[in-house]
């Protein structure tokens, strides 16, 4: 190999990288000025044009020196003596990070949308030890990427962590895309609550500012109702109904495309790499082995689509509590996709073979309770207090009672663990449908329960515990989950598969 | 390792986990959760008889005298019940794997292989210790839900459970240990 970089000496970035640092720099501060930068652009007729061009003209200038000199101040280098690499930046205060290198786990070399631009890449390290990602050169040329990364692996080539992962360039045969269309798909029919909270967030900020800037706003405000007012009141209840729709729908798939674009997943020796992003490209790394429980949900309109979400719990890092960082989402992907997916962790995809069902009693007990009972109580305080008319009263229990009805049946009815070999699979939910799948290898406990007044009737439930998550199953044939309790801890404790 | 091949396996030729002889935990445990049980009784009583003191005029004597006689036959039945759960508490070591049953109304019994355990401990309370009693505390990866603790054994027997199972958890250690050192010299 052409390893004629001295890397002992401290190397500075490529010199375009002043271009991603720039970029950088100036979403930063877009990022926390946005809204009066919003309200100026708004208000751009009142100001004078040459203080506007001028200020802007400034603004850009001030940035680029600042990136000029954040380029200038960044310098990284593997110390031999120490075995270490090393990174020093920062222009008024100098920080300096130093990284083992026997603690390298894993390099990593990728291209954001501005760095695909200009031909740079990005390198990250990845530190055993740690959430985040310890160090990131943020522009380098690939040749000079792929002989550093070259030399930060070869140097720490006597620990046994070490995870290749195959870059950008060299696309493995296992590669999975999720296409734009499906992303398009899942913009449209997930995360409705968070993009309404996000829309109803940038308003309310707007607000503020537009307030604290004149009094003009409470005026604008007031010809918006009085435009409203004019209009019949059903037109007007639909246009501001039909306009939050609207947002919320293009906030939605603004937001899903922009963060989950290009989403890539590859398989390398050991490892599942999954990479996206339009603005900055993310990347996380699955461990097979470290796979316990995966959740596949879907809605009706998602099945019509022809979308399902797909949820990957890895083995807690932490001991005390199950870490967000290993609960991975893929956002949507087509039922073939989704298959490849699975096949790409679980190496076959999970057959059903014995299917266990609820006992009757269960539908009974949750139609008394949560249908019946309610409807009663309500029947209770209408009578005692009138507090509206019967017939009101009529209409809202009839259609409570028939959707929670049609909730408890569904509910029931998709209510299912399936067993074979080597799988565990749970059906559950009305309306989102989850299906849990668990390697019967990976169980590490079971709990098995039944109350007193279920032993005549000779139902119970069950619980398996994962490092990642459980499976729970109630109401079942007591005597058919006991005979599949010794069965499984029969495959357990004969096993020495790595389970974790 | 042992080529395991086996496929047509008979369910009802498996060991049977509920055919297994429970033990009893220690009967001086009981001494343990009385004592805890009485302290928290005595500290109700302690609340209803200060309240009753002090504003007396809150309800007429009848219903005190009624509310103290509930508040009596509850903390009865609270060791009634006590006795009895505990009755009902038992534990077994197996070959491969730990079980621990109970519950009086909702009867639970939780099961962990040994080759799943990360670590054990043993726990001795400030009575249990007096009492010569331990606690043994199976871990296993991931969160607590998935962890077992057994109360109630001697300190003896209980030495002897956390050894077997540090050895059974043991040897894939000093195998993973050997491998780092075999890495390390290569």
């Amino acid at each position: 190999m052409n390893n004629f970089i001295d890397f002992s000496i401290p190397q500075r970035q490529s010199l375009l990288g002043i271009l991603v640092m720039f970029v950088n720099t100036l979403q930063k501060i877009v990022r926390a000025m946005w809204p009066i930068l919003l309200i100026w652009l708004v208000k751009i007729d009142s100001h004078n044009k040459l203080f506007i061009y001028g200020g802007i003209f400034a603004f850009v200038v001030i940035i680029a020196v600042i990136s000029y000199l954040q380029y200038y101040f960044f310098t990284f280098h593997i110390d031999k003596e120490n075995g270490e690499f090393v990174i020093q930046k920062g222009i008024l205060n100098k920080t300096r990070i130093t990284i083992q290198l026997h603690k390298i786990q894993q390099v990593n070399i990728n291209q954001s949308l501005i760095q695909r631009f200009i031909n740079v890449y990005k390198l990250e390290i990845d530190t055993a030890g740690s959430d985040k990602k310890e160090a990131s050169i943020s522009a380098i040329s690939h040749e000079l990427a792929t002989i550093l990364k070259e030399q930060l692996i070869n140097q720490s080539n006597n620990n046994n962590y070490i995870h290749q992962v195959d870059d950008t360039t060299e696309l493995s045969s296992t590669l999975i895309k999720i296409s734009l269309f499906s992303l398009i798909k899942i913009g449209f029919t997930s995360n409705y609550v968070k993009s309404f909270a996000l829309l109803l967030l940038f308003f309310s900020t707007i607000m503020e500012n537009l307030r604290q800037v004149s009094d003009s706003a409470q005026i604008r405000e007031d010809q918006v109702t009085n435009y409203l007012d004019k209009l019949p009141m059903l037109t007007s209840i639909a246009i501001v109904l039909g306009s939050i729709v609207g947002l919320v729908l293009v906030v939605n798939l603004v937001r899903t495309v922009i963060k989950y674009f290009d989403f890539t997943i590859q398989k390398s020796k050991q490892s599942i790499l999954l990479s996206y992003g339009l603005l900055a490209t993310k990347n996380t790394l699955i461990n097979p082995d470290k796979v316990q429980k995966i959740i596949i949900t879907q809605n009706f309109f998602q099945k019509k689509l022809d979308i399902i979400t797909i949820k990957i719990h890895q083995a807690s890092s932490n001991a005390e509590q199950v870490n967000d960082k290993d609960k991975i989402e893929i956002p949507g992907c087509s039922q073939i996709e989704h298959d490849k997916i699975l096949k790409l962790i679980l190496e076959q995809l999970p057959e059903k073979e014995v299917c266990l069902l609820p006992n009757w009693r269960k539908f009974a007990l949750n139609f008394v309770f949560l249908s019946v009972f309610p409807v009663f109580i309500f029947f209770l305080i209408q009578y005692y207090t009138l507090f509206i008319s019967w017939t009101i009263f009529f209409i809202y229990t009839s259609l409570f009672f028939v959707f929670s009805t049609l909730m408890i049946y569904f509910s029931f009815r998709n209510y299912k663990l399936f067993v074979s070999k080597k799988f565990i699979v749970q059906n559950e939910g009305a309306w989102d449908v989850d299906t849990s799948i668990i390697l019967s290898s990976k169980i590490q406990a079971i709990t098995t329960q039944q109350f007193f007044w279920q032993k005549r009737t000779n139902i119970g439930s069950v619980t398996l515990s994962t490092a990642g998550g459980n499976i729970n199953f109630t109401t079942g044939n007591y005597s058919e989950i006991k005979e599949l309790v010794n069965y499984w801890l029969f495959q357990v404790e004969n096993s020495n598969k790595n389970w974790m | 390792m042992i080529k395991f091949t086996n496929e047509t396996i008979d369910i009802n030729e498996l060991p049977n986990f509920e055919e297994v002889q429970l033990n009893q935990l220690q009967s001086k445990y009981f001494n343990v959760i009385a004592i805890n049980l009485s302290l928290f009784n005595f500290l109700i009583l302690m609340l209803f008889f200060v309240i009753s003191y002090f504003k007396s005029d809150f309800f007429s004597n009848r219903v005190w005298m009624i509310m103290g006689a509930f508040i009596g036959a509850m903390i009865f039945l609270s060791f009634f019940l006590a006795k009895l759960s505990f009755n009902k508490k038992g534990y077994a070591f197996r070959t491969h794997d730990a079980i621990y049953k109970e519950g009086l109304i909702s009867e639970t019994t939780t099961i962990i292989p040994f080759n799943r355990v990360q670590h054990v401990a043993l726990h001795q309370g400030f009575i249990s210790r007096k009492l010569g009693l331990a606690s043994i505390e199976l871990f296993t990866a991931g969160g607590s839900s998935s962890d077992l603790k057994i109360p109630g054994i001697l300190l003896e027997d209980a030495q002897k459970i956390k050894n077997l199972v540090s050895k059974k958890i043991n040897p894939e250690a000093s195998d993973e240990l050997h491998k780092v050192d075999q890495n390390n010299l290569e």
